[in-house]
């Protein structure tokens, strides 16, 4: 077990690292002249040529790119990630203020799509093409193609017309345990339209695999024992039929993270994914380069748990 | 993934008769194994249609703004209303089809192309270059899509060019995953074997033997991975990095009526977000269709 989460943490290090030379390299193919997008167009044409110089040096963005490079790493290895060029407070500080909040929305999303997909999936598998499971696919189908930021528009639109309620806009930073029912309020919308999607997902996989495991000889004999046709898919072939569901539910979490990019937008919550669209709206390059790193490292670090967590459930990955 | 088999993958659909009862033939056979994605691929096609024809059935110029009916709700002149400068909703939504599906088009074509190409290099010539390619490519999976789309398009600057490549850029990866592991178990079939004690070279094994056999995946892939980029192409505009405006764009449609102001009229926000959603359900339904048409045994895996 040791050998294999050192061998899987190992080349998550190397893809965080490959991940870091692709973010840079995006962030530095950029045409046209960085301090364009701080001063404008025309704050541009009224610098001189020494007040250009002295600014991109002041930046870091005169050294070899190489310098530059390494000095971010270096950032990072403090835990700083680099400075907004129009926020006094360092991106590290951004992720910790707003971060909790984009992740009680990851968690919880997740929570309500394990809610909302596992019973579709298990009334699907029970009667397999019954106007149940019919009705069950066409239902998820439509989920995956209706945009969960538009979702997220006409749920707050609605809301809002039909009982005057507006979820409360306080900044970020609250926990969930000091402010329970402001945070909850701020969190459950956005959460719900992003657990829609994944539910979609999680109840065509959880289908699948339920009706792969049903076919197996112990589920045989636990029917020839007698037990009840609903006590043998739940008791007996669930367990063994979620192993792909968890895998798939932490690939999920995090295209969740990305998708609260546009569902914070939409709601307007004061979360992370907020951040993120303020600073591509601003072309921040330095903030948008931290946290697209943050994302992907995230991204990583998720697979690597759930490869780890599955390994422990199932030993026959951990010695395959 | 696909277990390799002596058949070809490409299925026959028309039985027998001249060409043109074939494409006939292999329609109707498509309409009898998955009706409902034969109606939603009508859907496409009238999506398409409207795309074409958007200028000659338009009710007005999508940019022309009516001063003296601004933010009218919908009523017999204006079907879906006007936004906050009095352009005509429902011109700017069909208007809108053109880009949407434009830039969803360009962007499967290419990037599933170059990262089947790059798939099909991986899987026959192996060895250190499908080493380092395959890291490259993991690297560039372990960004979720839409954060490495929005990272490039901003890096890029905005325009209808632009969106096309970041979109295509997170399509490689699937086109070089599947069709490596595809070439793989082709190229130890033995007609490969044949080409080669022919005395066939690599390239004309690749490019004569190997790459047609690819052709059913590569389009399963292609169609099944076309609402995903819708879906990313209005994000992007929603976020303010797509097509500028005034382009009209679903995405961009959704931004403006949030920025409009506190409350965003309801036909602002309804109807564009309509027609995403018709529009990724129609070609995904007409995805999985020719899925299952193709190769039933890649049901489920792309």
């Amino acid at each position: 077990m040791y050998s294999y989460i050192a061998r899987r943490l190992a080349f998550g290090g190397i893809t965080v690292f490959g991940v870091s030379i692709i973010v840079f390299l995006i962030m530095r193919i950029m045409p046209g002249d960085p301090l364009t997008a701080i001063f404008g167009p025309e704050g541009m044409t009224k610098l001189t040529e020494a007040q250009r110089q002295s600014y991109m040096e002041e930046l870091g963005l005169a050294d070899p790119l190489i310098v530059q490079y390494l000095s971010w790493l270096w950032d990072i290895a403090k835990g700083e990630l680099g400075r907004s060029f129009f926020r006094a407070e360092s991106v590290g500080e951004m992720v910790l203020r707003r971060g909790p909040l984009t992740a009680q929305i990851a968690i919880l999303s997740v929570i309500l799509s394990w809610i909302l997909g596992i019973p579709v999936a298990i009334v699907s598998a029970l009667r397999p093409n019954s106007l149940a499971d019919n009705t069950a696919r066409v239902i998820s189908i439509t989920c995956l193609a209706v945009p969960g930021f538009w979702l997220g528009m006409l749920l707050v639109l609605g809301l809002l017309f039909g009982f005057g309620y507006r979820a409360p806009q306080t900044a970020g930073g609250l926990g969930l345990f000091e402010d329970p029912g402001t945070v909850l309020q701020i969190i459950i919308g956005p959460a719900f339209v992003l657990a829609l999607g994944q539910a979609a997902y999680i109840a065509r996989m959880a289908r699948s695999s339920l009706l792969e495991v049903i076919r197996e000889d112990y589920v045989r004999t636990a029917r020839a024992k007698g037990l009840n046709g609903r006590l043998v898919v739940t008791l007996h072939a669930l367990p063994n039929a979620l192993l792909p569901v968890i895998t798939l539910s932490g690939i999920l979490l995090g295209f969740v993270l990305a998708g609260s990019i546009p569902v914070e937008r939409a709601f307007g919550t004061p979360g992370l994914g907020y951040a993120m669209f303020t600073a591509v709206n601003e072309r921040d390059i330095f903030v948008m380069q931290n946290l697209v790193f943050l994302y992907a490292v995230v991204f990583v670090m998720l697979n690597i748990t759930v490869d780890i967590i599955i390994a422990w459930i199932d030993p026959r990955i951990r010695y395959g | 993934m696909t277990a390799p088999s002596e058949t070809p993958i490409v299925e026959e659909t028309g039985r027998t008769g001249p060409p043109p009862n074939r494409v006939i033939g292999g329609l109707k056979h498509f309409a009898r194994r998955s009706p409902l994605s034969a109606f939603w691929g009508c859907i496409a096609l009238l999506i398409v249609a409207m795309a074409v024809s958007a200028p000659l059935i338009a009710p007005y110029p999508p940019l022309k703004s009516d001063f003296r009916s601004m933010q009218k709700a919908p009523d017999e002149t204006h079907w879906f209303g006007t936004d906050q400068i009095g352009r005509d909703t429902l011109s700017r939504v069909i208007h809108g089809s053109r880009t949407s599906l434009i830039v969803a088009f360009a962007a499967v074509l290419l990037g599933t192309t170059l990262g089947s190409l790059w798939g099909l290099a991986c899987g026959y010539l192996g060895g250190r270059f499908d080493i380092v390619s395959q890291r490259i490519i993991e690297f560039l999976q372990a960004f979720p899509d839409l954060i490495l789309a929005m990272a490039i398009a901003m890096a890029l600057g905005s325009g209808t060019v632009t969106v096309i490549i970041a979109i295509a850029i997170t399509r490689i990866p699937f086109g070089g995953r599947v069709i490596r592991s595809v070439v793989l178990s082709l190229k130890e079939m033995s007609f490969v074997e044949a080409a080669r004690s022919l005395g066939a070279s690599n390239m004309r094994i690749m490019l004569f033997h190997i790459l047609p056999q690819c052709v059913a995946p590569y389009l399963i892939l292609a169609t099944t991975h076309l609402g995903v980029a819708i879906i990313i192409e209005a994000s992007l505009g929603f976020l303010g990095v797509g097509i500028p405006p005034p382009a009209p764009t679903w995405g961009n449609m959704l931004a403006d009526a949030l920025n409009a102001g506190i409350v965003p009229p309801w036909w602002l926000v309804l109807f564009p977000g309509v027609a995403i959603t018709i529009t990724v359900l129609a070609f995904n339904l007409l995805g999985d269709g020719i899925r299952d048409v193709l190769d039933p045994r890649l049901r489920g895996s792309v």
